[in-house]
């Protein structure tokens, strides 16, 4: 009996600092719920607007991979002045283009094994293309702060999203400051809903989006 | 227990030599690996004719990507890295020239590869094969095909409404039909959406004389049709102003096949391949993807309105005299030729778009026979080499990703400012392009904070052959938005003619290759310090709704994307 006792006490802790870890303060986490769409996946979520904010972006590396004719990720979202490379991890040629008023540029027919890298200086959404192969297309939505996250299969996300930062070299993003701050979506094939989030002093905020099938708006106005 | 011994040292050496062997072929050739090996030559020869040495003939091992070209003396060097094959072949083709192959000897040698000119003997009573035949071998590319709108151009159902003037349920004088205003004559349709039978016949064809033909090579475009074109020469006698010379040939060796391809290494028995860089050129599609009237003695029309001196002299015509109906090939060509060296886009052709890859035909293939065939006289290709014929276009699929739309609004006081930037991303011709009853169609609409509808105060608005009637059924007219077309009027300034009624075009709107249109749209607000919201949306739409409401055509419009401000 005590033995059980002992057991019981151990996973109590555990799921303690299991949660503890899962909660920090200063975090945004939630779930977007779409309506009219299969797969909750890859919604951008995003804070419009933050306190002035110093981040180094120098070490940041962003992917844009092409496999099976599919670009991966088919949302990439990155702060402005990234640089995106583009690798050729396919079985045949691709050429990589936008005409964007946001980044236009065209990297020309590559063959597999080749990549090209560039550089997205203005905050706005990026509509890629290959011109050869109508079907791919991916978005580059680039943002004015790091606080942002991509839903996962179930919808959730959590801002900001540390572990995807690191990966992509963006090291010391603060989480966020206790405040008030508005929320939006942004997903080709639903209109975009923006909601009021307040972060408290301890703690995380915790929202549900429920955007609805339709024409996706501006990423900043 | 000597026996035992020596029959299980045996058993081991076995086994070590065979791993060995295995792990080396399974790391490939150490010659890919090494630079100085990998350009050492190879293969060292001759190409040959009847006449003597030929020059310029491409000489490769079969299914590489590199080549090179013989010398004035027929005479190669082919470098790269040696296959690990003990004996493969070395090929050889030039236009003109039936393929052809030697092995490639021990020391790199090769013997005389001895090519044969394509006799010039087409035979207009030769029975074209039956897409079944070429299934036999080539299983997967002719079912791709045969899922194609180019396998079924004759038993197109608007074709054959507008060819008699039908409508979907099959009742007559419905709408306009070619037949109905030219009762005595076949018209020349079934040189494109027929060409196999307009190429055995010495008259026009009516197309239900086609359609019910027990032929069956000639439904569609087959696939003998295109692999029999030797040339296309500028005919003026044609609608497309170009016209196939086909090389109708019986077999001569065996049961072997004349066809005409991309390949120059295609050295099969069942074969009898010519390689011809025709088929890696966008003029291959000019004899169908072109279709101009000539508008008769004397007459002419006012294109100065309508499209640039560069435009003109970039589609090649030199006179008024011509009204182009569909031009998908000079608008390609023009594009091509406006464009610098340097430019990614310069070499851009059709086959690259419409006989590309598609996620729907994954996982990639390497052979581009199947079966038996395969095992026998299959050539392994890079799937870069490999052209699936599904010539795709037209389509949901392909349409979504053919134009791309931004949107950007502001408010000035008691107005608010839409701008639309239209973009042509993936057409290397205007979109929309190919037959003029085509249109893409952009809705725009503004409201306020409440939803309520803003007044448009400045910006164009949908003309009335965008419908009119109810908005949930498609009609349009009177809304704010513009229609991107080419719109043929007749004389007595009907829009949306038939060619064969039209005798000028009363707007050319459509949307330049990688070129973006920007739109303006004032809406009034009612309240300066109000929120509003704009929207934009662009739809295809493949006939003019009164024409389809008239032939009893479903509303078939494509939404293309929409966008919000």
């Amino acid at each position: 009996m005590k033995r059980h006792a002992n057991i019981v006490l151990v996973l109590a802790f555990s799921l303690l600092l299991a949660t503890a870890g899962r909660a920090r303060a200063g975090n945004i986490v939630g779930v977007v719920e779409p309506q009219g769409l299969r797969s909750a996946e890859n919604i951008l979520v995003y804070v419009v607007k933050v306190p002035t904010l110093s981040v180094d972006t120098s070490q940041a590396r962003y992917l844009m991979d092409q496999k099976q004719l599919t670009f991966i990720p088919h949302i990439l979202p990155v702060l402005v002045g990234a640089r995106v490379d583009f690798p050729n991890n396919d079985e045949v040629a691709h050429n990589v283009f936008s005409l964007s008023r946001t980044k236009k540029f065209n990297l020309g027919s590559y063959k597999p094994g080749g990549s090209k890298t560039v550089v997205f200086d203005r905050p706005g959404m990026v509509d890629l293309r290959c011109d050869v192969h109508q079907e791919m297309n991916a978005y580059i939505l680039v943002l004015k702060n790091p606080y942002f996250a991509v839903t996962d299969k179930e919808g959730r996300f959590t801002i900001p999203d540390l572990r995807s930062l690191e990966a992509q070299g963006l090291k010391g993003v603060p989480t966020l400051a206790p405040g008030k701050y508005l929320v939006k979506t942004w997903h080709e094939k639903l209109k975009t809903v923006k909601q009021k989030v307040e972060v408290p002093a301890n703690g995380e905020a915790s929202i549900v989006l429920n955007p609805k099938r339709g024409a996706p708006g501006v990423l900043y106005k | 227990m000597a026996r035992h011994k020596k029959i299980m040292v045996l058993a081991c050496a076995f086994m070590v030599i065979g791993s060995v062997a295995y792990l080396q072929r399974a790391q490939g050739n150490p010659a890919d690996k090494d630079p100085e090996k990998a350009s050492a030559p190879i293969a060292v020869g001759r190409a040959v004719s009847p006449y003597g040495p030929l020059a310029d003939a491409r000489v490769r091992l079969p299914g590489q990507d590199d080549f090179t070209l013989t010398d004035q003396q027929g005479h190669f060097t082919l470098k790269g890295p040696r296959p690990w094959h003990t004996r493969p072949m070395v090929t050889a083709g030039k236009e003109g020239w039936f393929n052809n192959g030697a092995p490639l000897g021990r020391f790199g040698l090769v013997g005389d590869i001895s090519l044969r000119p394509v006799f010039l003997a087409d035979d207009p009573n030769y029975r074209f094969n039956s897409p079944k035949v070429c299934f036999n071998c080539h299983s997967k590319v002719t079912r791709i095909w045969d899922k194609s709108k180019m396998a079924h151009t004759t038993a197109n159902p608007k074709l054959l409404d507008m060819y008699y003037g039908t409508d979907a349920e099959g009742n007559p004088g419905r709408g306009e039909g070619y037949r109905l205003d030219n009762p005595r004559s076949n018209g020349n349709c079934a040189t494109c959406h027929a060409p196999s039978a307009a190429a055995a016949s010495r008259w026009s064809l009516d197309l239900k004389e086609v359609l019910n033909s027990p032929r069956t090579e000639w439904e569609g475009v087959s696939c003998e049709y295109c692999h029999k074109v030797r040339k296309v020469v500028p005919d003026p006698s044609t609608p497309s102003g170009a016209a196939a010379i086909l090389e109708r040939q019986a077999p001569r060796r065996g049961r072997s096949i004349l066809v005409f391809g991309p390949y120059d290494d295609v050295v099969v028995p069942p074969m009898a391949a010519s390689y011809s860089p025709l088929y890696d050129s966008g003029r291959f599609c000019s004899t169908c993807h072109s279709h101009l009237k000539r508008l008769g003695p004397g007459k002419t029309w006012d294109r100065g309105k309508i499209y640039s001196d560069d435009e003109w002299a970039g589609f090649g015509f030199e006179n008024n005299t011509i009204l182009p109906i569909q031009t998908t090939y000079q608008e390609w060509k023009h594009w091509q030729e406006s464009l610098p060296a340097e430019d990614p886009n310069k070499q851009k052709n059709c086959q690259q778009c419409h006989l590309s890859w598609q996620k729907r035909l994954l996982p990639y293939e390497n052979f581009v026979v199947d079966g038996n065939a395969r095992r026998m006289w299959g050539t392994y290709r890079s799937p870069q080499q490999i052209r699936p014929h599904h010539f795709e276009g037209g389509t949901k699929a392909q349409l979504q990703n053919a134009l791309a739309m931004e949107i950007e609004g502001e408010t000035q006081g008691n107005e608010l400012l839409l701008k639309i930037y239209i973009s042509n991303t993936n057409g290397g011709h205007w979109v929309p392009t190919g037959e003029p009853m085509r249109s893409v169609l952009l809705l725009v609409e503004a409201h306020d904070s409440e939803d309520k509808a803003l007044k448009l105060i400045r910006g164009s608005r949908l003309p009335d052959w965008a419908g009119v009637g109810q908005l949930g059924k498609g009609d349009y007219a009177g809304l704010p938005g513009v229609v991107f077309a080419r719109v043929l009027a007749d004389e007595a300034g009907n829009l949306n003619v038939p060619f064969w009624r039209a005798s000028k075009i009363a707007l050319d709107t459509r949307i330049r290759p990688k070129k973006t249109v920007t739109l303006e749209f004032v809406f009034a607000l009612t309240d300066p310090e109000d929120e509003p919201t704009g929207e934009a949306i662009l739809i295809y739409r493949p006939a003019p709704r009164s024409m389809a409401k008239a032939k009893k055509w479903p509303l078939e419009d494509i939404p293309i994307i929409s966008k919000a401000w």
